[in-house]
């Protein structure tokens, strides 16, 4: 098990190092000159100029500056914004909490909503019921995060009036009001995945032998659905979850523009406009060790339940 | 990336005799349609639609639907349809562009590694593990930033993303058929390994790609859109799904089809989408495909021998 956990450590080490060389790569894939865009456009004295550079480190050859950079960042400072003046660290503190707290209401809802939904499917399956959750699970994939944001506030927040259409509160529990929302606008893409997932697997369990047996033996249908078949089936379910989890860090992006929560995705996305490379490099490779790490940890989790991968 | 295989049933539309794979199943004949109807609406744009798409008219700004404006209009009073037609034209062909991009990319290079494995395919694979590491929409973002944003950008930024996934495909593809015997006679005629990878294996592969292209085309439709929303795609002034999307949402009280209608659009695109490449998938896989059963073949027999 330690060599299995090591072995998985050294391997994101690695994805981690070429991550960070293929960021660095594309952030100055086209040549632009940082100081006019920090400037603003404005003429500078050659003396600015030179200081400037020599702040950002402007004035080295790139292979320095990635290792000032990657050497700085693995003691926790992302450097300094070229924009906002600002230090990264200080532009992601404020907007992290929202961020996080924002996809894992969104996480919660969906699977509380998915897994039920899965399991209806599974049992009516090829019933309407069945049928007709399909076919929503279906929009909802093809319904752009944004789109179904936007929806919600249209209905729940302009006409029903009964959350508020913008902004964020000013600590977690008033939060939780502010961002219902979006949370539930993010968490739809998931639901469908995951209610998809869910009703396969339950439907694989429900044919299985045990669950037969189970029945033979006159337990009552609901208690082997809940019981039996639903404790095997979620465990790929945890998973797909999971992994789903990364590109609910980018959704938050589209869904913090649309509800004007102020979180990290705004700061992103400003970052992205104005070819603030610190900004984006930063929040980047956040979200990268962020999207790493659940994967090493449910991998980790998966091989202490299952000692077959450990084999693998 | 999730597959719907098995939501539509897919009944064929017409019934003929000694037919086990049909092309044109029901849901699949609606969804061409439907594809059809939305492709010529875009291409002959300008014969449609009476109006043009950047002429405005302050007298009618943010119309509600009428007889003259079938979708009112919007904050400067041009036609929201016409619009919408002319967006079209711009979402597609960029979706096309970024599936093109890939495939250029991201077939020969799973072919190579395929075929020739080694320290080829160990680097391509590698390279394909971090690309992979990045959720898409974030390398995309980290591209534009690089590139500049603007309607390219988006395009090549995304094309680049879309690559790992058809490498991979392509690559298991490749590993499958290099072990066929054809590719043996080949190799024995003394066909180059150029030749053999283009000619003789990729023809081999077609179907699942293609599968997989549709699929891709539209997960482009959707990240496009992300992209233009969030103002790194498309510019104004022109038309773009997700540009209007993004342009309409200030507008929800007044008329919210301005950011209703490109959105409805999206999701009607993605799901026929899906159902096509859905539909195509049965068609090319054989074991998916529905066989009559049992109960249908003795009755078929029946029925001959009464005959």
């Amino acid at each position: 098990m330690i060599k299995f956990i090591a072995k998985r450590i050294l391997q994101l080490i690695l994805i981690l190092f070429a991550a960070s060389v293929l960021i660095f790569c594309m952030v100055r894939i086209t040549p632009s000159d940082p100081v006019s865009s920090m400037t603003k456009g404005r003429r500078i004295s050659e003396e600015t100029r030179e200081a400037l550079e020599k702040q950002y480190y402007l004035d080295r050859s790139l292979p320095e500056q990635y290792i000032i950079w990657i050497t700085n960042a693995l003691h926790g400072d992302l450097g300094d914004s070229f924009e906002h003046r600002q230090s990264v660290n200080s532009l992601i503190a404020g907007r992290l909490p929202t961020t996080i707290q924002l996809v894992i209401m969104s996480a919660i809802l969906a699977l509380v909503i998915a897994i039920p939904v899965g399991i209806i499917s599974a049992v009516k399956m090829n019933s309407v019921i069945d049928r007709l959750l399909s076919v929503f699970t279906l929009i909802f994939v093809a319904s752009p995060v944004f789109l179904t944001a936007i929806i919600l506030m249209l209905v729940f927040a302009l006409h029903l009036q009964l959350f508020p259409s913008f902004g964020s509160g000013s600590n977690w529990v008033e939060n939780l009001r502010y961002l219902f929302l979006p949370s539930l606008a993010l968490g739809m893409n998931m639901v469908a995945l995951i209610s998809r997932i869910t009703r396969s697997n339950m439907i694989e369990q429900l044919n299985s032998n045990y669950a037969t047996t189970a029945l033979a033996k006159g337990i009552p249908y609901w208690k082997v659905v809940m019981k039996h078949c639903l404790k095997n089936a979620l465990i790929p379910v945890i998973t797909v979850a999971s992994i789903q989890i990364g590109s609910m860090i980018v959704g938050a992006v589209l869904v913090e523009n649309v509800f004007a929560l102020g979180g990290l995705g705004d700061v992103l996305i400003d970052g992205v406009k104005s070819a603030d490379y610190p900004v984006v490099q930063g929040i980047t490779l956040m979200m990268i060790v962020v999207f790493l790490l659940i994967n090493l940890i449910v991998d980790i989790a998966y091989a202490a339940i299952d000692p077959r991968i450990r084999l693998e | 990336m999730m597959k719907f295989a098995g939501i539509f049933w897919h009944k064929p539309l017409f019934q003929r005799k000694k037919q086990e794979g049909v092309l044109f199943t029901v849901p699949m004949v609606i969804s061409i349609a439907i594809l059809a109807l939305l492709i010529l609406c875009c291409i002959f744009a300008p014969i449609v639609s009476p109006y043009s798409p950047t002429e405005q008219s302050m007298s009618e700004t943010l119309a509600l639907p009428s007889a003259r404006h079938l979708l009112g209009t919007d904050r400067v009073g041009r036609d929201l349809l016409t619009r919408l037609f002319y967006g079209g034209r711009t979402t597609l062909l960029n979706a096309l562009g970024v599936v093109a991009l890939s495939v250029v990319i991201g077939v020969p290079l799973g072919l190579v590694s395929g075929y020739y494995g080694g320290i080829v395919d160990t680097v391509i694979g590698r390279i394909c593990d971090v690309v992979l590491s990045f959720p898409s929409l974030l390398l995309a973002f980290v591209l534009v930033a690089g590139l500049g944003r603007g309607m390219i950008s988006a395009v090549i930024a995304l094309g680049i993303v879309y690559v790992p996934m058809l490498t991979r495909l392509v690559r298991s593809l490749t590993l499958v058929e290099k072990n066929k015997t054809y590719v043996e006679a080949a190799t024995s005629i003394g066909y180059s390994d150029t030749r053999i990878m283009f000619v003789h294996i990729l023809p081999n592969c077609i179907s699942t790609i293609s599968v997989q292209i549709t699929l891709d085309l539209a997960y482009a439709i959707l990240d496009l859109a992300s992209l233009s929303f969030l103002g790194l795609g498309v510019q104004p002034p022109t038309a773009d799904w997700g540009a209007m999307l993004d342009e309409g949402r200030n507008y929800l009280l007044q008329n919210p089809f301005l950011a209703l209608a490109p959105g409805i659009a999206i999701i009607v695109t993605v799901v026929s989408l899906n159902i096509f490449s859905d539909g195509l998938h049965q068609y090319f896989e054989p074991i998916q495909r529905k066989l009559p059963s049992f109960k249908q073949v003795e009755r078929r027999k029946k029925k001959k021998a009464a005959a």
